[in-house]
This record gives structure tokens, C-alpha cells and sequence, in this order.
């Protein structure tokens, strides 16, 4: 909902862009991902603050919401944290990879659960098991928190869990952000959640939650990068046709190792190059 | 005053210049131009909603629609039941918290409060409505739901937070409107009751809060209107899960919730029928302005 807002106020500055003659040389609009937030806000704040007079704003309404706005051109730039569905491809998107991500699996600090296979957690997020105490955990019901249909971060979580026609408990709570997710785990004892792993360290004084091991491997930067970790994914950035101009500078800026290296590392993901060199 | 040609009659006394009855009729044109931009915009959007709504009966049928009962728009599922319940079941929770809490204020300040008490309470009531329902929300998220979450040992996201924070939203609109209708009582109404020797209490309860009934029950129709379209606080608080009432501490989600969820990324049927949910708030919404005009009439 924090994301709705930003996306209002992306309208406002669209509707203002207007009125002063949107140019696509000084102004870039980057929409989408929730989960890439970060690395796109503070990448923007770095590039305005390198060539003053040009604007990048940033919003986050979802992956969803981001590839629909660059495919009917209402946005320069459309992050995602899942890749295009079938019915997305041969529309003319081009896809910049701009880092790896794993999707961590959360729960409150005060569970004693110690590691999950992904078989178990298909069988959690779809409602077959709806208490701690069948998984070796205590007596507490499960508490389902998911993420709303435009997430990137359901879409790919959905994608590698959710296989054999699984399908989502109906009845499980639907949050439209990422730090809601996180936030709600922390607080309630018998709630379960996934998250991108960058955002599972506590930061500004948050709470803490606890990223359970996945089939035996804990989510870290390591095993993200080797590919151990098995719920992980590419984080895209997609323009319309070749990036060009102000895009193109743009992409170039947040590929650089002084944004991979920082914002990318800092945020807590894994840059492209790690991957690709290694 | 017959419009004079000043050429034809310069000898006549003329008591309205020609200029200002120019004037005038500007002035008239532009309150009634006023006037009709509201009407212009319901009619637009009426005509928007339906028109984009309408192939909704085509593509998913009037009672698949209405009357399916599963939500899920990547599987190609349309139906809007659980959705319609999730609303009424948060409006008419908060309804329930609510009217007595704005009816309790509303008798507190038209009948017994001092002018000074009153000359504070009233504003109060009055700021509660300017806070933005995001606010709300956010209070409801932040402070209430954690308290709910160990109350019916849930998440606390749900009917019952919503109906909390929704009850607390629609004082301002019941509370201002009660009031009004309770002022209205004539004075001597109430010395009646007390020349009979009836106390303060017999007055309000038998006398005063009866003769006013259709204007407090005006009253509470607006704020179900109130309730049923209120968008941000809900989606905030409901938990958003697509399914039937399940307990208080159970998530669910309502037209409007569904409707800001879903928009960002719809499209095809799928954003279709989120026209046809905003045309069902329409008819509802329309109904609720139908019932308190009918119900004015029976007060005149």
C-alpha cells in the first residue's frame, strides 16, 4: 500500500510531467518490483545526484503492474522479480538482468522449527498442513501470510514450490508489500511468510525473523550465488526495444560496480557479475 | 421586471439597469453550470463503469459473476459472492460497533452537554472525519491488529480490526447528522415531557430520541455508505483474503479491497470485472441514497 501511494505519487508527477512537456531525455520512470525497490531508489538518488537536472522516479506496484507499464509505455523502465509469462513474451521486451535474489522462507524468532523441505512447504502454502506440531514444531496453528497476485516474489516463489498444480490456500492472509510480509511474521508466533533474502536482517530498528533452511540449505549470499538455495531468482529490469538515451545511461549507472557492488550488495542481493564471472 | 430595450425607453424609469440584469443572468448560468458538473460527472462515471462492466455478462455470465464463489483471476474464476458478503459483513460489524457509540455522542451534545463541553467535543467529533482513512489504517495495522492477532490468536488481520477502525471512521458522519435531527426536536416538545414530570433520561430515551428516529436513521444509512465504500483503511485491515466469513479473526476481502489490489496489473476479463464490482458498489451505493430519500419523504 506504501507501493499504491508511490504509485500515486508517479501519477501526480506524470500529470505534472505533462503539463511542463514529459522529455524523455531529463525524466525516466522506473515502475514495478516491490522486492527491487530499494536498488532502483537508491540507484536513482545516486544518478540524479551525479547529472543534476535529470529525474528518475521510482515506484513499486508489483512486477505485474511494472511489466504492463513498459509494455503500454507509461513507464521507461519495468522492474521485475519474476520472469515474462508466456503470454508477455514476443511483445518487444528487452530483459536487463540486474542481480540474483533468493526468496527466503520466514517464520516468528519464537518458533523452534529448524529447516523445511520444499515438499513440506508446498504442503503448508497450499493448506494441506495447518499446524507447526505435524511439521515437528509445537502446537500452533499455521498462519499463511502470502503476497497479492502481482508480486514478483509470489510469481517465482509460486513457480518453483507450487509445482504439481499445487495451489495457494484461498484462506491465507494477502499482503501487498514485501516489509508487510516481514513485519507481520515478526510479530505474530504461528505466521509463515517468504521474502526476497535481502530483506530478512532487521534494518531501521525492525524486528528480527528467522529465514528457515531450505531442503538443508541455509539462504545466504554463497548459496544463492552457487545456485544451492533452491528458491532463487534473476531480478530484471525491461524497457521496451533496446534501452536508449536516458534508459540506456540509467541501466548502465545501476550495472556499474559502484551500484552492484554497493546499493546491490548493501540491499542484500547478489550482483549479476558475481554469477556471470564465476 | 420585463427586459426594456434602454434605446426605446431612455424617458421610462428603469429600476434595474440593463447591466445588472446581465449580471444576473451570468450569475444564474454559472450556479446552474455548477450545479450540472455534478450531474455531469455521476452521469459519466455511471456510463464509464457500465460500459467498460458491461461485457462482463458476456465473458464470465450475470450469475457466475454474482453468484460464483471463487476469486481467482489467474485460473480464470470470476465470482464475486465472497467478496459481496466480505463487504457487508465488515459495513454491517462496524454499523453495529458504531451507531451507538455516534447515537451516544450525538444525545450528548444536543442534550446534555454544557455549551462548553460542547464548544470541544463537537470540534473533536468534526477532526475525527479529516483524518485521512490511510492514517486510520495504519493505526489499525500498527497498534490494533497486534492486539487482535492475541485475542483470537490469528495474524489479526480480519473482520473484526476492520470493524474497529471502521466503527471509529463513521462516528463523525452518524454523530453530526444524529445531532442535527435531535436539534431539530422543537424545544417544547421536551418541556412537555418534563412539565409531566418525566427526568432528563425518560425525555431522551421516550421522547426526543423517538421523535427524531427517521432523521438518525437517515443518519446511519449514510454512514453504512460510508462504511461500505471506504477503501484504504479496509484493504489495510481485512487480511484480503477471497473467502466467506470464516470468524472474526479470518481474513477476508471486500469489493473495494479487491478492486485497488487488483488494478495495478489487470487485464482483459480479469479487468473487466473489476468494472463490474465497481458498477455492484454503484447499485449499492445508489440503493442507499434511495432509501434516505424515501425515508425523507415519510418524515415531511
Amino acid at each position: 500500500m506504501y507501493s499504491l501511494v508511490a504509485g500515486f505519487l508517479v501519477c501526480v508527477g506524470l500529470l505534472s510531467g505533462c503539463s511542463s512537456g514529459h522529455d524523455s531525455t531529463t525524466q525516466l520512470i522506473v515502475t514495478g518490483s516491490t522486492t527491487i525497490l530499494p536498488i532502483a531508489e537508491q540507484a536513482a538518488e545516486g544518478y540524479q545526484k551525479a547529472n543534476p537536472g535529470t529525474s528518475v522516479l521510482v515506484s513499486g506496484q508489483g512486477s505485474s503492474a511494472g511489466i504492463e507499464a513498459v509494455m503500454t509505455g507509461t513507464s521507461e523502465i519495468g522492474s521485475s522479480s519474476r520472469d515474462l509469462k508466456p503470454e508477455e513474451e514476443g511483445k518487444g521486451l528487452v530483459d536487463t538482468p540486474i542481480a540474483f535474489d533468493g526468496i527466503a522462507v520466514i517464520v516468528n524468532p519464537s518458533n523452534p522449527i529448524s529447516g523445511l523441505t520444499v515438499e513440506q512447504l508446498r504442503a503448508i502454502f497450499s493448506g494441506e498442513v495447518s499446524n507447526w506440531k505435524q511439521l515437528g514444531g509445537e502446537d500452533r496453528d499455521i498462519d499463511l501470510v502470502n503476497r497479492d497476485e502481482a508480486s514478483g516474489t509470489r510469481e517465482a516463489f509460486k513457480k518453483i514450490v507450487m509445482t504439481d498444480d499445487a495451489k495457494f490456500d484461498r484462506s491465507a492472509v494477502v499482503l501487498p508489500g514485501t516489509g508487510q510480509v516481514r513485519d507481520v511474521v515478526a510479530r505474530a508466533p504461528g505466521a509463515i511468510g517468504y521474502i526476497s533474502v535481502g530483506f530478512v536482517a532487521p534494518r531501521f530498528g525492525s524486528l528480527p525473523v528467522k529465514a528457515l533452511p531450505v531442503d538443508g540449505v541455509e539462504p545466504t549470499k554463497a548459496t544463492v550465488t552457487s545456485k544451492k538455495y533452491p528458491i532463487a531468482r534473476t531480478l530484471h529490469f525491461f524497457t521496451k526495444g533496446e534501452p536508449t538515451g536516458l534508459t540506456a545511461k540509467f541501466i548502465e549507472y545501476v550495472l556499474s560496480d559502484k551500484v552492484q557492488q554497493g546499493v546491490v550488495v548493501d540491499a542484500g542481493f547478489v550482483p549479476v557479475s558475481d554469477r556471470d564471472g564465476r | 421586471m420585463s427586459v426594456q430595450n434602454p434605446a426605446a425607453s431612455k424617458s421610462e424609469l428603469t429600476l434595474v439597469s440593463r447591466e445588472t440584469q446581465v449580471k444576473e443572468w451570468l450569475l444564474a448560468a454559472l450556479f446552474f453550470s455548477c450545479a450540472f458538473v455534478a450531474v455531469l460527472g455521476v452521469a459519466l462515471i455511471f456510463a464509464f463503469v457500465g460500459w467498460k462492466a458491461w461485457p462482463i455478462l458476456g465473458e464470465v455470465g450475470f450469475g457466475d459473476f454474482l453468484f460464483g464463489t471463487v476469486w481467482a483471476p489467474s485460473d480464470g474464476s470470476f465470482g464475486i459472492l465472497a467478496l459481496i458478503q466480505g463487504s457487508f459483513v465488515v459495513t454491517l460489524g462496524a454499523l453495529a460497533l458504531g451507531t451507538p457509540l455516534a447515537v451516544g455522542t450525538a444525545v450528548f451534545l444536543s442534550e446534555i452537554a454544557t455549551p462548553r463541553i460542547r464548544s470541544f467535543v463537537r470540534p473533536a467529533v468534526e477532526l475525527l472525519a479529516g483524518i485521512p482513512s490511510v492514517v486510520y489504517g495504519f493505526f489499525g495495522v500498527v497498534l490494533l491488529r497486534p492486539l487482535i492477532g492475541e485475542l483470537t490468536g490469528s495474524v489479526g488481520f480480519g473482520p473484526l480490526t476492520a470493524w474497529i477502525v471502521l466503527a471509529i471512521m463513521i462516528v463523525p458522519t452518524i454523530a453530526a447528522l444524529s445531532e442535527d435531527a435531535l436539534r431539530s426536536i422543537p424545544m417544547g416538545i421536551r418541556e412537555a415531557s418534563y412539565a409531566m414530570g418525566a427526568t432528563q433520561w425518560q425525555t431522551i430515551y421516550k421522547v426526543v430520541v423517538p421523535a427524531a428516529k427517521i432523521g438518525i436513521i437517515d443518519a446511519i444509512i449514510l454512514g453504512m455508505g460510508r462504511a461500505i465504500g471506504e477503501t484504504m483503511a479496509v484493504l489495510m485491515l481485512v487480511g484480503n483474503a477471497p473467502q466467506f466469513f470464516a470468524g472474526v479473526g479470518e481474513p477476508v476481502s471486500t469489493l473495494t479491497s479487491q478492486i485497488v489490489m487488483d488494478m495495478g496489473y489487470s487485464t482483459g476479463t480479469h479487468r473487466t470485472a473489476l468494472f463490474g464490482m465497481a458498477a455492484i458498489l454503484f447499485v449499492i451505493s445508489m440503493a442507499l441514497v434511495l432509501m434516505v430519500r424515501l425515508l425523507s419523504r415519510l418524515r415531511d
